[in-house]
């Protein structure tokens, strides 16, 4: 467990050890350090994943926090894993992604020391086991994250981004409070040992703190309706940190979910069927609005949202089997849901940091102005190619695995004889399939309108070259693992079941079906695999001759690049499908006169949520307190009598109390 | 092993018969000769031979489809049941697999058609694209109640609905079937959702989406659309064909469905006209009704005494 310190230590410190140095070696001091802090993190998570021995160490910091217990046992230390990698591929691709802000940017140093800050917190977030300590390492990580958001804050847009994230933020952070403080009241200290003893006796009292705790985590992890920061935080972040922030940073959110989870032996049915509901709901959302996004970044954003509903549908059905008793259920849906988060944030931070190097050649997010980068970034576009069939589910790749994991629990979980049980999985399974096709058409059109094609403006003509090695390197690594995981599951599935037991609170189960099932499907996957491979080298060794001609276009041999499919024709058909669920604003100039000299057409499509939640909160809220301004008068002498006549309140009010 | 040969054979072979029969159908229904059944066999054949003409503004992308279509297509009917027995790989949940691996190749064949940068294609792809986000959920939904019943999560509780449902049986099956029935009408683009015949781009989905490949490339993604409409025929199979025949009797009985279905389709493409486009969706969105329908008679089934 010391390691573990020593780890985090050097990534506390790497940042201001970073900035000591020249501009030219800054970033790479930083990746080097951040590399030695991940092993040293990393060594004590591989020994409890392996060896299943937990780790614990107990620092006291009398008299302010008492006695702080951390611990790593297999939920902690896969969460160890997934942050230390993820982020040091973050760290290592900023190196190039940073080049050209290196002389621009004055704040680039703040930026440095943020960074490993945001990593350290976080994995001082996982492995704490005190609440009072939690919060505190919590809300250093929601502040580094603001920090690092607000990089580019000479834009508008960036810090209006950053304080609506910051605001939610701290929002969430009221319930996470409300539920912990449920639980210290009633155990008499912040340990978290303590909260699960009281909790296991007081099931009544355990699902309110999951209730409060569901939403203050789930407005980290995304959770539709909890989710509005997330489109708007992510693409105003530089792309690592937004690769940061979805793939790991939202986890935590998933993380307190589960570790409130395993706090208690079962949840009470009505919970697990709104966990299911709330996922099932947030899947459909989060892709529905990626569908109508034409910013890349925000269009990844609304597909964070999805895939925390997928983790979340495999976490409602290992509820489910919870509150039912099904413990063979409950495990295989929670080691779905937590494959997912590895695999969610392999595929999702390979994606954001193909679209940084898309960012830094072109210098637009718009896909709308793009096309035809795969013939000058090959190498980006095949890495986007794979990260966007991973995301899609599709075998072989390592998304389908964890989704193949979660329908495999919906569907034991049909022989729960029970009428609601039933309904609920079937519309589930329906809602999945519907969220997997329908993540097809938002990726075929993003890669097809990225990539593909020819360039449709000057941005999409400039890139000459591919980015740089130091990007390309950490994309070919997690696109790697995006096969490898495909390929051989059966691996992962025993190293997931160690954490989803910690979280149904039961011993490691034998799931023999499941195991088997892996071990089939590697065997296709590998066959499938090599089926492709053999055609592919039969095809091209043995091709015809091959004619270059135009693209056939029904005898009409002048089309140019404009007259391409677009992004939005492409999801057109769809999206008229589904007109309700949209506010719709179109900016329309007709063709006017004889011989129309402009005329444009452009359609942007709100967030239903923001146009109908959340705007009229934020207008009630400023009309109410405007009726205040009254009390800030400028003047010292009131405010003095402000805080007179507050200490006086006080003091009555403790007097009646005590 | 005679029946795993024959298996083989089939996934080789009758797509392509399927294919002639639905041609001389119609060629029937319009009072022509028609051409000879095996005529698409020859087609592929004749086709295997041909240069290639290919866009210049396409990519590696356009090339490797082609490839990634058929494999996918060959690899999915490892995991249905064909002719009178499981499925070779017969894994419990494994028509997820199944639907994946579907959904993988035409994830390759919806970008594979945008490569071309094509208008027509765009058009195309964006349509089949829409339409599978209707089919799936419906299909996923239908089998999942079908496997609830039975408590068996393979292909093989196809079977066995009319064993496990009592009186609702008969109903289950009309509606399992109707669903199966459109969903082929959908992804193997026959009227009235796509009209393979005809002559105008604008109207076309399927079509429309090939208009650029050729040769070779043309030929395997005519296969992979044929076997495509095999494999989910066959599960209209797994329904019907009663079990426990003797193994030549229901493999004569399989070709003799294959054969049946494929003669529906051209009559339904000789009798009726496509739908308008933009009431495409509405005959498609009967699918997810009946797929209601059906987890309706299981629940009721199962928990309605």
């Amino acid at each position: 467990m010391n390691i573990f310190f020593i780890g985090i230590l050097i990534f506390i410190l790497s940042g201001f050890i970073a900035s000591i140095f020249n501009k030219k070696n800054k970033v790479t001091v930083l990746a080097i350090l951040c590399f030695v802090g991940s092993l040293l993190c990393l060594k004590p998570a591989f020994n409890v994943l392996f060896d299943g021995q937990n780790l614990t160490a107990q620092y006291d910091f009398n008299p302010v926090f008492g006695t702080v217990n951390f611990a790593l046992d297999s939920l902690s230390a896969f969460f160890v894993l997934v942050i230390c990698v993820m982020s040091l591929m973050g760290v290592i691709y900023s190196k190039g992604y940073l080049k050209p802000y290196l002389d621009k940017v004055k704040n680039i140093n703040s930026h440095l020391i943020f960074l490993p800050l945001l990593i350290a917190s976080m994995l001082l977030v996982v492995s704490c086991q005190n609440a009072f300590a939690f919060l505190i390492f919590w809300e250093i990580m929601s502040l580094s994250s603001f920090f690092l958001v607000i990089f580019e804050n000479e834009k508008k847009e960036v810090l209006k981004a950053g304080i609506k994230y910051l605001v939610f933020m701290h929002i969430s952070v009221i319930f996470i409070i409300i539920a912990f403080a449920l639980c210290a009241i009633n155990a008499g200290g912040y340990d978290f040992n303590l909260f699960a003893q009281v909790l296991k006796e007081n099931s009544h009292l355990a699902n309110l703190v999951f209730a409060f705790a569901f939403i203050g985590f789930g407005t980290k992890a995304g959770f539709v309706p909890f989710h509005n920061w997330l489109p708007d935080a992510h693409p105003a972040a530089p792309s690592h940190v937004s690769a940061i922030m979805s793939g790991v940073m939202i986890k935590t959110g998933v993380y307190g979910i589960l570790r409130v989870l395993s706090f208690y032996a079962a949840p009470s049915k009505a919970l697990a069927f709104a966990v299911l509901i709330i996922s099932v709901i947030s899947a459909l959302y989060g892709v529905l609005y990626a569908i109508t996004q034409h910013d890349l970044k925000r269009l990844l954003a609304y597909h964070s949202i999805e895939n925390i509903g997928i983790i979340g549908i495999g976490a409602g059905v290992g509820m489910l089997g919870l509150a039912y008793g099904q413990m063979q259920i409950a495990l295989i849906g929670f080691a779905g849901a937590i494959l997912h988060i590895l695999n969610h944030s392999i595929f999702k931070e390979l994606l954001f940091l193909s679209a940084g190097s898309v960012y830094i050649k072109t210098h637009t997010r718009d896909i709308e102005i793009l096309g035809g980068l795969i013939k000058s970034m090959p190498f980006s576009a095949v890495l986007f190619l794979i990260g966007s069939v991973a995301i899609c589910a599709l075998p072989p790749f390592n998304g389908f695995i964890s989704e193949f994991l979660i329908y495999f629990s919906m569907l034991k979980g049909l022989a729960i004889k029970d009428f609601f049980v039933l309904v609920a999985l079937l519309f589930s399974i329906a809602g999945l399939a519907l969220v997997g096709t329908m993540a097809v058409l938002c990726f075929t059109k993003a890669f097809s309108i990225i990539f593909l094609g020819m360039p449709r403006s000057e941005n999409a003509q400039a890139p000459t070259s591919d980015s740089e090695k130091s990007m390309l390197l950490p994309m070919g690594f997690l696109a790697l693992l995006t096969i490898l995981i495909g390929v051989f599951p059966q691996y992962i599935f025993d190293i997931v079941l160690k954490p989803a037991s910690v979280v149904a609170n039961t011993s490691i189960m034998p799931v023999r079906t499941c195991a088997d099932l892996m071990q089939t499907i590697s065997l296709c996957a590998f066959g499938f695999i090599a089926f492709i491979l053999v055609l592919m080298v039969i095809k091209f060794k043995f091709s015809n001759k091959v004619i270059m001609h135009e693209t056939w276009g029904c005898g009409y041999d002048r089309a140019n690049n404009r007259m391409q499919y677009s992004a939005s024709s492409y999801a057109s058909p769809f999206l008229s499908m589904l007109k309700p669920l949209f506010k719709k604003i179109f900016d329309i100039e007709k063709p006017k006169q004889l011989f129309p000299k402009s005329a444009h057409f452009s359609l942007h499509i709100d967030d239903i949520e923001e146009a109908y939640v959340i705007n009229p909160l934020v207008k009630f809220d400023e009309w109410f307190l405007s009726k205040f301004e009254a009390m800030q008068s400028g003047n010292i002498q009131s405010y003095i009598k402000y805080g007179l006549i507050f200490l006086v309140l006080i003091i009555i009010g403790s007097l009646f109390i005590g | 092993m005679a029946i795993k040969i024959l298996n083989i054979l089939i996934v080789l072979f009758v797509p392509f018969l399927m294919l002639g029969i639905i041609k001389k159908t119609k060629a029937f229904w319009g009072g022509r000769y028609g051409a000879s059944i095996f005529q698409p066999l020859y087609d592929f054949v004749k086709l295997m031979k041909k240069d290639f003409v290919i866009s210049k503004t396409t990519s590696g992308v356009f090339r490797i489809t082609p490839v990634i279509v058929i494999a996918s297509a060959l690899f999915a009917a490892l995991f249905v049941p064909l002719a009178s027995s499981s499925a070779i790989i017969n894994i419990e949940a494994g028509f997820v697999v199944f639907a994946y691996v579907l959904s993988f190749s035409k994830f390759f064949s919806l970008i594979g058609a945008m490569d071309t940068g094509s208008s027509f294609e765009g058009m195309g792809a964006s349509r089949e694209a829409c339409f599978t986000t209707i089919v799936e959920p419906a299909f996923f939904m239908l089998l999942a109640s079908i496997m609830a019943l039975s408590g068996n999560y393979t292909f093989d509780a196809l079977g066995k609905i009319v064993e496990n449902s009592g009186g609702y049986g008969i109903l289950i099956c009309i509606f399992a079937l109707l669903v199966l029935f459109i969903m082929i009408l959908t992804e193997g683009s026959r009227v009235p959702v796509d009209d393979p015949a005809t002559h105008l781009e604008l109207t076309m989905i399927h079509e429309v989406m090939i208009l650029d490949n050729s040769a070779s490339d043309l030929a395997l993604i005519t296969w992979a659309s044929g076997i495509k409409m095999l494999l989910l025929s066959s599960l209209i199979a797994a329904i019907v064909i009663p079990q426990g025949l003797s193994m030549w009797a229901s493999a004569a009985a399989y070709l003799g469905l294959m054969f049946l279905i494929s003669v529906i389709i051209g009559t339904i493409e000789s009798a009726t006209a496509r739908i308008r486009m933009s009431h495409v969706f509405e005959f498609i969105f009967i699918m997810s009704s009946f797929a209601l329908i059906v987890l309706s008679l299981v629940a009721a089934r199962m928990f309605g005494g």
